[in-house]
């Protein structure tokens, strides 16, 4: 009998299993290769870490990044390329080397960078997440770090001008997204019948950015365009994560049961009191208007 | 149309060799022009990182005007008439672009690395080679910020804790993925060579004919004979003129 396999990860919302894409990439791996993950939701508790999400842990490892993830679940048997040729080997690498330059700086500008969305989507959601004082800290650090990213493999050195690079790497994106569509043209996966590597990895990348909604949304706007994107996504989410009350993931005695866009914590009320409170608080000193009830509907 | 392509005398690639044979480092740049057939005149100079419009070399230069960087200067060559890839359907323009950001994810990255953040090539070679136009102090300095704002990407996308196996591992992995595209093809595509062929022979180039502190990077190549074999076709073909060949 395998080790269990535990998951740290980011929840889930607006019918997503998680809104973080790494996170999202692991989840849906696993589920192309069968292997038996508990998922763990980052929560209001003070239990784990959340600063390297998504993390595996198994009795004797602790494994971060979903590329290393990915590799310790092969080398356990979970192996979803199984069936793929030394070719489509290859090419997997390939495209993972082009979601991550090309598409993925516009996910991060869209998600953590761009002040419309940050303020109204991305940090009020993910302070929810965590446990006050942490919930005003670490959403401000993820945001700063992806715009570090951004600007230190695009921008140019030594000012760096986040103005210069935004035109250039949303007209990547939007080229990258292109590219993909062409690729996946009218097949269900991008090899063969069965998802692997690359369907985990384009769907982690897709399924927030079509999903999840953003006052601007300029890069959603063209991936809505590209049909054949969106159906594949469709297809992954009703296929292999059925969207109903608590059907995604297992439920342990440790556990809170995850609902699409809620989550329930055994906290005290109280703490859900103030934590609402301050999600409140945040959005009218930010623009007035409070916009934080649309983040915490359930999935239509 | 003549072409002036301008790199900087002790450019990266320069960087990684010991000694004076500077006419490696215009073979690698030019590869892409080569293949398209296009005069080119090639001038090294020290300062042409400040010359180039980005900051970054190579650059040509065409009567009155400077492109930049390997993606826009193959954009004005497609626009004056001239392109490798034309013959190409969409779902194979898609994947040039994706083994394109293959090489520049992984190859890249890793030759800055191992230029940069392995301790033993930056004290013996590198610090000297990229300081070596400036009078002291200014050669310390400049070699010192460049090597921090390195230190600093690889930092931001995750190579910050890797170690020198890890990135050989991770340059392995490129390397195979490179070879089971090519297969036993002449090239990457079809019989004639694409901006990809361009940009791998660069690399590979590059790698296989410098010295550096070890020999690891340049046996991880070696591994893959119809990687060696596409390089030595590429370089008599298109450098035969320019001297005996490099590649033993």
């Amino acid at each position: 009998m395998a080790a269990p396999l535990e998951l740290s990860c980011w929840g889930g919302g607006w019918g997503l299993p998680s809104v973080h894409s790494e996170s999202l990439v692991v989840m849906a791996y696993a589920k192309f290769s069968g292997a038996p993950l508990k998922v763990n939701v980052i929560d209001n508790t003070w239990r784990g870490s959340r600063g390297d999400v998504p993390i595996l842990t198994t009795e004797d490892n602790i494994v971060s990044q979903p590329a290393k993830i990915l590799n310790f679940l092969r080398k356990q048997k979970y192996n979803a390329d199984y069936e793929l040729s030394a070719k489509q080997g290859a090419d997997t690498l390939a495209y993972i080397a082009l979601l991550e330059e090309k598409l993925l700086p516009a996910v991060l500008h869209t998600f953590w960078v761009e002040s419309d969305n940050y303020f109204t989507v991305t940090k009020p959601w993910f302070a929810s997440q965590i446990p006050f004082p942490l919930s005003l800290i670490l959403p401000g650090r993820m945001s700063r770090g992806a715009l570090n990213r951004i600007l230190l493999t695009r921008g140019q050195p030594p000012l760096y001008h986040l103005r210069e690079v935004e035109a250039q790497i949303y007209r990547d994106a939007k080229e990258c997204l292109n590219l993909l569509s062409n690729r996946l043209g009218t097949s269900q996966f991008f090899f063969g019948n069965t998802p692997s590597t690359l369907d985990a990895y384009v769907f982690g990348f897709l399924a927030p950015l079509y999903k999840v909604r953003f006052p601007k949304i300029q890069l959603q706007e063209h991936l809505k365009q590209l049909s054949n994107l969106c159906r594949f996504c469709d297809d992954i989410l009703s296929s292999y994560f059925r969207i109903s009350l608590g059907a995604f993931s297992c439920v342990n005695r440790y556990q809170q049961q995850i609902d699409f866009g809620e989550v329930h914590s055994h906290d005290s009320t109280t703490r859900k009191l103030i934590a609402s409170e301050w999600r409140h608080l945040s959005s009218w000193t930010r623009y007035g208007r409070c916009k934080s009830a649309e983040t915490h509907t359930t999935c239509k | 149309m003549q072409l002036l392509l301008l790199c900087r005398e002790t450019s990266w690639s320069d960087i990684l060799c010991l000694g004076a044979e500077r006419e490696r480092d215009p073979v690698r740049n030019s590869a892409f022009l080569q293949m398209c057939n296009l005069p080119i005149k090639v001038v090294c100079r020290a300062n042409a990182e400040y010359m180039s419009p980005s900051g970054k070399v190579p650059f040509i230069h065409v009567g009155n005007q400077v492109v930049s960087e390997l993606g826009p200067i193959v954009q004005f060559v497609k626009a004056k008439g001239h392109s490798l890839s034309d013959g190409l359907d969409e779902v194979q323009k898609a994947e040039m672009k994706a083994y394109m950001e293959l090489v520049n994810n992984m190859l890249l990255t890793a030759e800055l690395y191992l230029q940069w953040c392995d301790e033993a090539t930056v004290g013996e070679i590198t610090h000297a080679r990229y300081g070596s136009p400036y009078p002291w102090p200014l050669n310390h300095i400049l070699a010192y910020q460049k090597q921090w704002e390195v230190k600093r990407k690889m930092k931001a996308i995750g190579w910050g804790k890797k170690t020198l196996d890890q990135v050989l591992e991770d340059v392995d992995q490129c390397c195979q993925a490179l070879s089971q595209r090519l297969g036993t093809q002449l090239y990457f595509f079809n019989k004639q060579p694409t901006e990809l062929d361009a940009l791998v022979f660069g690399h590979l180039y590059t790698i296989l004919t410098t010295q550096l502190t070890n020999d690891e990077l340049s046996e991880k190549v070696k591994n893959y004979s119809n990687l060696l074999a596409f390089c030595r076709r590429i370089e008599q073909h298109y450098f035969e003129d320019r001297g005996k060949g490099r590649l033993s």
